[in-house]
């Protein structure tokens, strides 16, 4: 669960832009994996598993009435007698839709959880776009209140950056509307990766259950800072929710650190269990976490992007 | 162990504790923290239930630790003390020593009262709250400081208040007073007072050195008397005797007698001074070196030891008597006044100094009324041998018919000594008379029937009067018995009567002798002449200091008062000035004398006459210090309850420490956090 911290200091130098160049170098090799098969509408540069018409021979099969008499292969009808049908592998362009939370939660920590998320969200777009995936991008907090959908292409990466760097971060969260409001108005399947902190008092079940029921192929990125993970408090104190200002009066004690401590790791342990009965991936990261570390090592061994 | 104070502390307790509560879950001032979300948080706190009063109060060590330092407080306000002594009686008397022994130094900073006062302070505090108390502070005469009643702070302060005074140590007349308030418990007109006294007798509680010069004497018929000794130091030299004369035949020399006596179990050396009129006198022997033993020792002091300088044959300490007589020889034909100074620092230091004022030496006026001619030879001729500048004669009818101006000088006699032959009278102006056969008309005197036959039996041989007159060998062949005032002071007792007798009124002394000098041989006896120096020395004055002028604390002087003053000025020596109104027959009683000094007398104008007197204490039983671990009240031995004065022991230094102790814990603990 835990990612390595040990390229924080680059990272560090590169925090004024979302991507470096040497790192856009690096992420040009890779591309998003989808476990699912999924029927695009537009054909794209990805070699689908399903069987289609690119020039890629795929497979043989008998002919049955119905099939489209253009791809008999009338080679081997000639020699056996018999209608095959040649098949080729389909080459469809993959959806990529980044759900972002840039709730008010998601400023707190040091380093700022947004500015990591933010990242993580640019990095796995431009991968996107470099390999011709259809990229959307859905920030929300109570609702979606930013969206930048269907962009494709490495021409696109400008907008993807600028609107990720302009995209402002507060207000209240509510995950489950706007997983709601995004599976309404995102019937394409693909790959969805889910970034936030999950500190959501709505709960993260329903939001899940939206995703999963559009299909998609989801991947769960929390995203805690180092505060969260390790409180450095103490005395008594009056600790009030950047959100709704909501308060809860503690006194700060080895045992009560204890028992927050067990609630966090029982909290995150429920998500990656939820998440993993539903055939979503879960990822932890820390703010304080190398950002290129988690894209170009952790997420690859986790499958998300090759 | 009891509280004293449980009241207050409860009172205290209701609201201190409540208000720490209160305090306690207002006073967190508590950070404001922003947070990405207080979900965990709550439910962390939930879980611990530390929201919880009760929960906080389980588990919280500070407020365990304030709640013991509020308890250590309140306990401590409660006035918690530990008893070691059985609960008293109910009706209780306390009886306060404020003689000068009790100014006797105990440390530096406290005397032997201000111990006896903090015991009686801790008697009171310690007294049931049913009980009734009384206290009584006495010297030579006791007063009252607080009358029966159940207020102890009444009680308190009445204690605090009693100061001691240089008066000796009888307590006669206060257990008298004791009695007397006691037994006039049953006619209080409250009800808790008939309750009080059919509970018995008061006991008496008394606080004392133990040196109580009359003790033997009383007796305690009601209640038990338990007696708090007072005080350990028993280190003192004192001077218990004192004179001055002026010799006769030596008018301008003075000699000065004082009796320096150790008290204390060392033995000890001490110079003794002479100073006149505050200076210290520098010629030879006004300084004199005195060796003492130990009071130990049981010896008594050598009484006629002159010179007062030690026996050089007496070398080692323990062979020294534990007093000895000093003489000074001082030429001084004025006024003044004489003090003899111990030059040392003892327990006790207001017996370490004596005075007296003196009058320059006069010249003696004696007047002989009588119409008998060996009478008038033989007197006069007996006066005369002494250094007397004027012998006048009168007949009695002549002295009867006289004029008044040529009898009284000033409002007094204008002789210093009048004698009259067989002659009874009333013409008494204020002065010394000789009555030989005679009687002065004055109240309470009467002659009797006649005696005859009866030898002489007894003499107060002590008095100066008789002092080496040699009684024995005279002969009276006939007197009258008389009917005399119950202080008058017989000087020669026949068998059934006394043959000379002494009376004091106010402004005379009479000496007065039941038989006509015809009929005794006294006229031509050895005895005359020596009586006749003895009358002029003490009656008229002439050679030594009139006594009357030098007395002890707390008796009452009487004060001639020149004729037209109607008030007499006082200054004492603290400087405090009584004026004293001038009763009949020109004279003005003072008794204000408790404190030892040179007091000045002034009529009306303070330019006109001014007569000192002085108080001096000598007195061997107050200047014995060292307090008896008993004493005897009539045959009825009273010992000392403890050498521990405290009946109680108070608690609240142990509760303020522990209180103390217990906030820097907490104070540690908060600083390091453990279990915060």
């Amino acid at each position: 669960m835990a990612v390595s911290r040990k390229s924080a200091s680059q990272d560090a130098s590169n925090d004024r832009q979302l991507l470096s160049p040497d790192f856009m170098a690096r992420l040009e090799q890779l591309e998003i994996v989808s476990r699912r098969i999924h029927a695009s509408r537009m054909k794209g540069e990805r070699r689908s598993k399903r069987k289609g018409e690119s020039a890629e021979f795929a497979d043989y099969r008998n002919y049955v009435i119905g099939d489209d008499i253009r791809h008999i292969d009338w080679n081997i009808y000639a020699r056996l007698d018999r209608l095959f049908l040649k098949l080729f592998l389909e080459e469809e362009e993959l959806s990529v839709s980044v759900l972002l939370d840039l709730s008010g939660s998601m400023e707190t920590g040091e380093p700022a959880k947004s500015r990591y998320a933010k990242r993580v969200a640019a990095a796995l777009a431009y991968i996107g776009l470099c390999n011709y995936n259809r990229v959307n991008l859905y920030l929300y907090n109570e609702s979606v209140f930013g969206r930048l959908a269907g962009l494709r292409g490495r021409r696109m990466v400008g907008q993807m950056v600028r609107f990720l760097e302009d995209a402002p971060v507060g207000g209240k969260s509510h995950m489950a509307a706007a997983a709601k409001q995004f599976a309404l108005r995102h019937t394409t399947k693909g790959v969805c990766l889910l970034i936030s902190d999950f500190l959501d008092k709505g709960g993260f079940q329903e939001a899940l259950r939206y995703l999963v029921g559009r299909q998609l192929d989801i991947y769960a990125l929390q995203v805690l800072s180092p505060q969260e993970v390790e409180p450095d408090l103490a005395g008594d104190l009056k600790l009030v929710d950047c959100e709704d200002d909501d308060m809860a009066e503690i006194t700060v004690s080895r045992p009560l650190l204890d028992r927050y401590k067990s609630n966090l790791q029982s909290y995150c342990e429920a998500i990656r269990s939820y998440c993993s009965q539903r055939g979503a991936v879960y990822y932890l990261a820390r703010s304080d976490s190398s950002f290129e570390s988690l894209v170009l090592t952790y997420l690859r061994h986790r499958g998300l992007v090759k | 162990m009891s509280l004293l104070s449980w009241t207050t502390a409860a009172i205290v307790g209701g609201i201190a504790v409540p208000l720490l509560l209160l305090l306690y879950f207002l006073k967190l001032r508590r950070q404001e923290r922003k947070v990405s979300s207080t979900l965990l948080w709550k439910k962390a706190v939930q879980d611990l239930q530390v929201n919880s009063p009760f929960q906080k109060l389980r588990r919280n060590l500070l407020l365990l630790l304030q709640m013991i330092v509020l308890a250590a407080l309140l306990f401590a306000i409660a006035d918690p003390v530990a008893r070691f002594m059985r609960r008293p009686e109910k009706n209780i008397v306390l009886l306060l020593d404020r003689s000068a022994s009790m100014k006797t130094r105990e440390s530096a900073d406290a005397t032997r009262m201000d111990a006896a006062r903090e015991a009686a302070l801790d008697f009171i505090r310690s007294l049931p709250g049913e009980s009734r108390a009384m206290v009584i502070a006495f010297s030579d005469k006791p007063e009252i400081a607080c009358s029966f009643t159940h207020d102890k702070r009444r009680l308190e302060q009445a204690i605090e208040r009693i100061e001691p005074v240089d008066g000796p140590s009888r307590i006669g007349e206060a257990l008298q007073l004791a009695v007397a308030y006691s037994s006039n418990l049953n006619d209080g007109s409250g009800a808790a007072a008939t309750d009080a006294a059919q509970q018995g007798a008061a006991d008496l509680e008394l606080f004392s050195d133990g040196r109580i010069a009359d003790a033997e004497e009383q007796s305690v018929t009601k209640g038990n008397m338990r007696f708090y000794r007072i005080g350990e130091a028993a280190d003192n030299v004192g001077i218990v005797a004192f004179d001055i004369r002026r010799e006769i035949d030596r008018p301008g020399v003075l000699t000065v007698f004082a009796r320096v006596q150790n008290f204390g179990p060392s033995p000890v050396t001490t110079d003794v001074s002479l100073s006149l009129d505050g200076k210290l006198l520098t010629g030879s022997g006004t300084v004199q070196e005195v060796a003492l033993g130990p009071a130990e020792s049981g010896r008594e002091g050598s009484a006629g030891a002159g010179g007062g300088t030690a026996d050089p044959a007496a070398p080692r300490e323990e062979q020294l008597p534990d007093a000895r007589n000093v003489l000074f020889e001082l030429g001084h034909e004025q006024a003044g006044t004489i003090e003899v100074k111990l030059h040392r620092e003892d327990a006790m230091m207001v017996d370490n100094r004596v005075a007296a004022p003196i009058d320059p030496p006069r010249e003696l006026r004696v007047l002989l009324v009588t119409d008998r001619a060996p009478v008038e030879y033989y007197v006069t001729r007996a006066v005369r041998s002494f250094d007397v500048q004027q012998v006048d004669t009168l007949t009695p009818a002549r002295y009867e018919a006289i004029e008044e101006a040529k009898l009284t000088a000033e409002g007094r006699s204008a002789y210093d000594l009048v004698i009259l032959d067989r002659h009874d009278t009333d013409r008494l102006p204020p002065g010394n008379y000789l009555f030989l056969g005679g009687l002065p008309k004055v109240d309470g005197v009467a002659r009797g029937d006649e005696v005859t036959g009866t030898p002489i039996v007894y003499a107060n041989e002590a008095h100066p009067l008789i002092r080496s007159v040699n009684y024995e060998a005279m002969f009276v062949s006939k007197w009258h018995k008389l009917k005399l005032p119950g202080h008058a002071q017989s000087l020669i007792e026949g068998e059934s009567s006394p043959i000379m007798v002494m009376l004091t009124d106010p402004g005379h002394r009479y000496v007065i002798t039941t038989f006509d000098v015809l009929e005794s041989d006294l006229l031509i006896s050895y005895a005359f002449p020596v009586f006749v120096f003895n009358s002029l020395g003490y009656l008229a004055g002439g050679g030594t200091i009139e006594t009357n002028r030098m007395i002890q604390p707390g008796a009452t002087i009487t004060l001639t008062v020149p004729p037209g003053a109607t008030t007499a000025r006082v200054r004492r020596p603290d400087g405090q000035i009584d004026e004293v109104p001038v009763a009949d027959r020109g004279t003005a009683s003072y008794a204000r004398t408790s404190d030892t000094g040179l007091y000045r007398v002034t009529y009306d104008d303070s330019a006109r006459t001014v007569e000192p007197f002085a108080v001096n204490l000598l007195d061997a039983v107050e200047s014995h210090i060292a307090p008896n671990e008993s004493f005897e009240v009539g045959s009825q031995k009273v010992a000392s309850i403890s050498g521990e004065i405290r009946i109680n022991q108070p608690l609240w230094p142990y509760a303020i420490a522990a209180a103390i102790a217990f906030l820097l814990l907490e104070w540690w603990i908060y600083n390091r956090r453990v279990m915060v």
